[in-house]
């Protein structure tokens, strides 16, 4: 076993340093889909993260005052109840929920959500029946507005319309671009294992011919395979972890009042983005270069 | 040992390599396929050691049908036999105790049977002391033999040797012959495909001649013809 070991260990580094060049283009293309791959989850995120309070259909958000009795809640929630023709569906999200959703959409603003913390209010989200009816809207707001301890009543402006079609613009063709990177990095790396073999095909020849198997033939070409996709999710993870910070930093030193300020992403989500990308390269590295081998095994 | 039972190997449909070929092949006997060049001897060993397959009839060594076994197994097969090339298909970058080692590296033996059996072999092909020569530093008589010591060091049933002194001069293909021979006398079949008349004419050993694919003649204690 040991001597297996060390077979595959020395094996391994004679392919990788015979194929330097190979080895570093398989890597930075790997590195490069990788990394893109990631930013798209990100910026899927990111887009969830600002658009998370009107997310699920929400037309209209009704604020109740920090502190309201449960009965004085119930009373706001019977008055909504009682338009079944015109809301669909109504949640309620108490104050500790709210608190949770403001951290995540002011934590490009801690300051902000200092100053709301003491004050903050619970909400009721309403799905209308028929989203694009304005004036039984328009009513519904006047009306829900004057009930006793409701502070506001907000509606999805502008802005939140041009996110969710930005959103819807970029989340696919990002997609695709990534998929379609990782494609081509997995093609590298079966170009990188077929000329690693092509130069070892005597080797590769004398071994079978002494009744080496397949499997122990293979498997230092698969682990070189790995490893170069490894490397390449190491790389990403390392350059998204970078590009986030450096956002999040951005997005902190902007104007309170821009409207963008939610699209970041603080929580642990980046290390599982990471931890993904670091096995999709493991992945597309094992594959791409199992299948060379496999493929070219005939010598 | 070998049996070969109406065995037919078509490359193309205008390429036939043998047609219809029997004949067994005794443990501890030594065997020459002669005949001129695209006669069908290299498709012979090719199919003694499951490197092809025929079209019709079947091959057994050491007692399978070797058509009929899963390529799971061909490995295991070809670990009781040994390939000696014209060639010698040495590893330039290594050394001879590497290129020795090797065979037995990659069917995962031990370090300490590596150790003990690598320098055993090149003592009995005549080149110890020369375990750490690349292959350019050595003769072609003494690459020859380090490619033997590379097929005799598991110990295998049977050595394939396909023309093993058609680079060598003539007093060097003796030496050669008479390692062989040695190695023959362990109790190792060999059997050797040669186009090299006066090394069998010396040999007097089993002559099988094949012209065209077809076997022409077997002959005990023959010559060349």
């Amino acid at each position: 076993m040991i001597s297996r070991v060390r077979y595959m260990v020395r094996e391994l580094w004679a392919s990788l340093s015979r194929n330097p060049t190979l080895t570093v283009a398989a890597v930075i293309t790997s590195t490069v889909s990788l990394f893109l791959f990631g930013m798209t989850l990100l910026i899927q995120r990111a887009f969830d993260n600002q658009l998370r309070t009107w997310s699920g259909g929400v037309e209209m958000i009704v604020y109740v005052k920090h502190g309201a009795a449960p009965n004085e809640v119930e009373l706001i929630r019977s008055t909504l109840e009682a338009q079944a023709t015109v809301i669909e569906n109504i949640s309620y999200c108490d104050e500790a929920c709210t608190t949770s959703e403001a951290e995540v959409l002011f934590a490009a603003d801690p300051d902000a959500l200092t100053q709301l913390l003491p004050e903050m209010p619970s909400m009721f989200k309403l799905t209308p029946v028929d989203k694009d009816s304005g004036d039984a809207l328009s009513a519904l707001k006047e009306m829900v507005g004057k009930l006793p301890n409701v502070i506001d009543v907000a509606t999805p402006d502008e802005q939140v319309a041009a996110l969710s079609e930005l959103k819807s613009f970029f989340s696919p063709r990002l997609l695709v671009m990534a998929l379609v990177l990782l494609f081509a990095s997995a093609l590298l790396i079966w170009n990188t294992i077929r000329t690693a073999m092509y130069a070892r095909r005597r080797e590769i020849e004398v071994m079978k011919l002494v009744g080496a198997t397949n499997w122990f033939i293979r498997l230092p070409f698969m682990l070189e395979g790995l490893l170069q996709g490894v490397a390449g999710g190491l790389l990403g993870s390392g350059f998204l972890l970078y590009m986030n910070e450096d956002w999040l930093s951005g997005m902190e030193a902007l104007d309170g009042e821009v409207g963008i300020k939610s699209m970041v992403v603080t929580d642990g989500y980046p290390g599982w983005v990471c931890l993904a990308i670091i096995l999709l390269g493991a992945f597309v590295g094992a594959v791409g270069s199992g299948t060379a081998a496999s493929r070219f095994l005939d010598v | 040992m070998i049996r070969l039972d109406n065995v037919t190997k078509t490359y193309s449909t205008e390429v036939t390599a043998l047609k219809g070929a029997s004949f067994d092949v005794a443990k501890a006997e030594f065997v020459f396929l002669v005949g001129p060049s695209g006669s069908g001897k290299s498709t012979l060993l090719r199919l003694m050691n499951r490197q092809e397959r025929p079209e019709r009839g079947s091959v057994w060594v050491a007692g399978r049908n070797i058509n009929e076994m899963p390529d799971s197994k061909v490995p295991h097969l070809r670990r009781n036999i040994g390939n000696i090339f014209q060639d010698y298909k040495l590893l330039a970058n290594k050394t001879v105790f590497e290129n020795v080692a090797f065979a037995l590296e990659v069917i995962g033996r031990p370090r300490h049977v590596i150790r003990q059996q690598v320098p055993a072999v090149l003592d009995l092909v005549g080149l110890g002391g020369k375990q750490d020569r690349f292959p350019h530093q050595l003769s072609g008589g003494e690459q020859q033999r380090v490619s033997i010591a590379r097929a005799f060091v598991n110990r295998p049933l049977i050595l394939l040797a396909d023309e093993p002194t058609g680079n060598l001069d003539p007093a060097t293909g003796e030496g050669i012959m008479r390692l062989l021979d040695r190695i023959n006398k362990t109790g190792t079949t060999v059997v050797m495909a040669t186009h090299d008349q006066r090394i069998v004419n010396m040999m007097r050993k089993r002559v099988i001649q094949l012209d065209r694919g077809v076997i022409v003649r077997d002959q005990a204690r023959g010559v060349y013809e």
